[in-house]
């Protein structure tokens, strides 16, 4: 089913002869087609694909700019896509809140923090892009009737406090409000809705796309395809391919389907892999985010994920068979996770690594008692108790906490340079609360490559590909090798927001 | 190279378990719409049922009522959920010829004590 014919559109690939000659032989089966002598079965004006952040932030921007048709499609029955499942986390810089307690952040200190989780390959004109706009989205969700705590967190990698969360620590609580508000905007959202591949026209501009209704997802249940012209084009807000395991372990093979995943069941990547058929440029494929703060007691992003992200800044990370800490618990997600496939036992058998945080600290999240009381996560009164739990040696875990609070009493970590601020006056004592940690595949910073416009840019001549736009997830290169956590949604919605803008302008 | 006997096999396997006979009913949906499966199966005997189709004799408030959790917990009623609220087409966890996890399972160790799996 090989589709290497990029339509026979572009003149130059003739000259490349052989490769030109098998490209041409292949089988007409291609997916995207030209949309010559099409029938059309619907004509829209904007067309969206995907409902999670980036496509609803797209829909109510391409409206507010005057969009009078606007459509949304997901390929599953429900709408949100892994923005409904995820920690609700949003990372902006000089934001009101930060006013409030007094915490000195910029655009520059932000993009700063970025680059450095990038390791020297991440895309500063779009994290630029992003963080300048970041309030702007901020204020959409706002709009909309998001809540969220009234504090900040400051997540690993990050040098400030400057993490929103929604009150019910989800995504879902910006999801929602967008979808709501895209309904009363008049944005038409259709479900079992698969995309199948572009329609293109004479000069290689996106025109419509094939779409199949009537899809059930992992069912064996046809449906039928139509041909939708989209008037203004296309914005495709399809996510990542974290739940692929082929195509991940393409990329990197030890992501096996053994290793556990936090995305919703659709992010499958087919929406990118259309648009590399179409010449896209595909950017860092390779680099996917596990998530540090995952449980092995539970699935998908669960409720330990939210907990724990709250609770590293004052809590220790121990490796079971040492009874010692192993890492900076507020590190980029890459070395933490990496440190914590480390921890196995004398077999070399994974030996998932424990969190310690004192109750008193660790209940000021809503999702401590849930974690206690659906069992992926114990109280214990003692240390002695806790130690014989998880099986670690006790002398060296009892040194090791002793030794940490003089670390929070300092506020100077030199075992593994951790930033105490957030840990200040926050001493492990008894009680405790605990939970298992081990890494999930999260998120695939690789994708096709845009421009600050989410204009998808086309691998031979470096320029747009006419009335294509993408957003979110689906793009590559902006992180670079490691994403910091909360950035995702500010960037699916900027840059949601600025495909729309494009669109309406072009 | 797709196997043609697989093929037939398989459809004619499809072909049973879509015969009336062999089609497992609830008892409760029995006795109201007897043996005519196009109640339910509104787009076809071979498709599946819309996301209407449960609606016609359902009502999704009445549900969220039933199946309501207290304030704590409030989130968890898989009729009026946090992540897709009274969204969630029926068949994501229900399935009349054959049984279904819960949605919710996919991420959460949660108890539907009266949910047919």
């Amino acid at each position: 089913m090989s589709n290497n014919n990029l339509l026979g559109r572009r003149n130059f690939i003739k000259g490349m002869g052989a490769a030109a000659g098998v490209a041409m032989a292949a089988p007409a089966l291609a997916i995207s087609e030209k949309a010559d002598g099409v029938k059309w079965d619907q004509q829209v004006e904007v067309l969206i694909i995907g409902s999670g952040f980036a496509g609803l932030a797209a829909a109510i921007e391409a409206t507010r700019k005057g969009a009078k048709d606007v459509h949304i499609y997901e390929k599953m029955s429900y709408f949100g896509g892994n923005s409904a499942i995820n920690g609700g986390l949003f990372a902006a810089p000089d934001t009101p809140m930060q006013k409030t307690e007094g915490v000195k952040d910029s655009v520059d200190t932000m993009v700063a923090d970025q680059l450095a989780a990038g390791r020297g390959i991440a895309d500063e004109a779009l994290l630029r892009h992003v963080a300048e706009h970041a309030v702007e989205a901020l204020q959409m969700t706002l709009d909309a009737g998001s809540e969220y705590h009234p504090y900040l967190q400051q997540l690993g990698g990050h040098s400030v406090a400057r993490t929103y969360q929604t009150t019910v620590s989800c995504g879902a609580g910006i999801t929602q409000p967008l979808l709501q508000e895209c309904r009363k905007l008049g944005v038409h959202t259709h479900n079992r809705a698969k995309f199948e591949g572009f329609l293109v026209g004479d000069k290689g501009e996106v025109v419509g796309v094939k779409m199949r209704q009537n899809y059930h997802f992992g069912e064996d249940q046809p449906g039928e395809v139509i041909n939708i012209r989209a008037k203004r084009g296309v914005i495709m807000a399809t996510g990542g391919f974290a739940q692929n395991v082929n195509l991940r372990m393409a990329q990197d093979p030890t992501l096996t389907a053994e290793v556990g995943c936090t995305n919703a069941p659709g992010a499958t990547g087919e929406g990118m892999y259309e648009m590399f058929r179409l010449g896209a440029i595909p950017v860092h494929l390779a680099h996917i985010q596990s998530g540090p703060w995952a449980s092995p007691d539970e699935g998908g992003f669960g409720y330990v994920s939210n907990y724990s992200i709250y609770n590293f800044p004052h809590s220790v990370a121990i490796d079971r068979l040492t009874g010692k800490r192993f890492m900076n618990e507020i590190a980029d997600r890459k070395t933490r996770a990496d440190a914590e496939l480390n921890c196995r036992d004398a077999q070399g058998n994974a030996l998932p690594p424990i969190l310690i945080t004192s109750y008193k600290d660790s209940k000021k999240h809503p999702n401590t008692k849930k974690v206690i009381k659906y069992n992926v996560g114990w109280k214990f009164d003692s240390v002695e108790a806790l130690a014989k739990h998880f099986d670690v040696p006790l002398a060296p875990l009892k040194a090791q906490i002793a030794e940490y609070n003089e670390y929070v009493k300092a506020q100077n970590d030199p075992q593994f340079g951790k930033n105490m601020t957030e840990a200040k006056d926050k001493y492990i004592e008894a009680p405790f609360t605990v939970v298992r940690l081990w890494p999930k595949v999260h998120y695939c910073q690789g994708g096709v490559q845009i421009n600050t416009n989410a204009e998808v840019k086309d691998s031979f001549t470096g320029q747009a590909i006419p009335g294509l736009y993408a957003a979110g997830e689906v793009c590559g290169g902006i992180h670079g090798v490691s994403r910091l956590g909360s950035c995702s949604i500010p960037e699916c919605m900027v840059m949601g927001m600025t495909a729309a803008r494009s669109m309406m302008k072009a | 190279m797709i196997n043609l006997k697989a093929v037939l096999a398989l459809t004619f396997g499809c072909f049973l378990s879509l015969s009336a006979q062999a089609v497992e009913i609830r008892d409760h949906h029995k006795e109201v719409i007897g043996k005519d499966c196009k109640t339910c199966h509104d787009n076809g005997i071979k498709q599946f049922p819309s996301d209407q189709a449960c609606l016609q004799c359902h009502d999704v408030d009445d549900l969220a009522e039933q199946t309501a959790r207290s304030e704590e917990d409030k989130w968890q009623n898989p009729h009026d959920n946090l992540h897709y609220g009274k969204e969630l087409p029926c068949q994501e966890c229900h399935s009349e010829h054959d049984t279904k996890k819960p949605l919710c399972s996919n991420c959460h160790t949660f108890k539907y004590d009266k949910h047919k799996e």
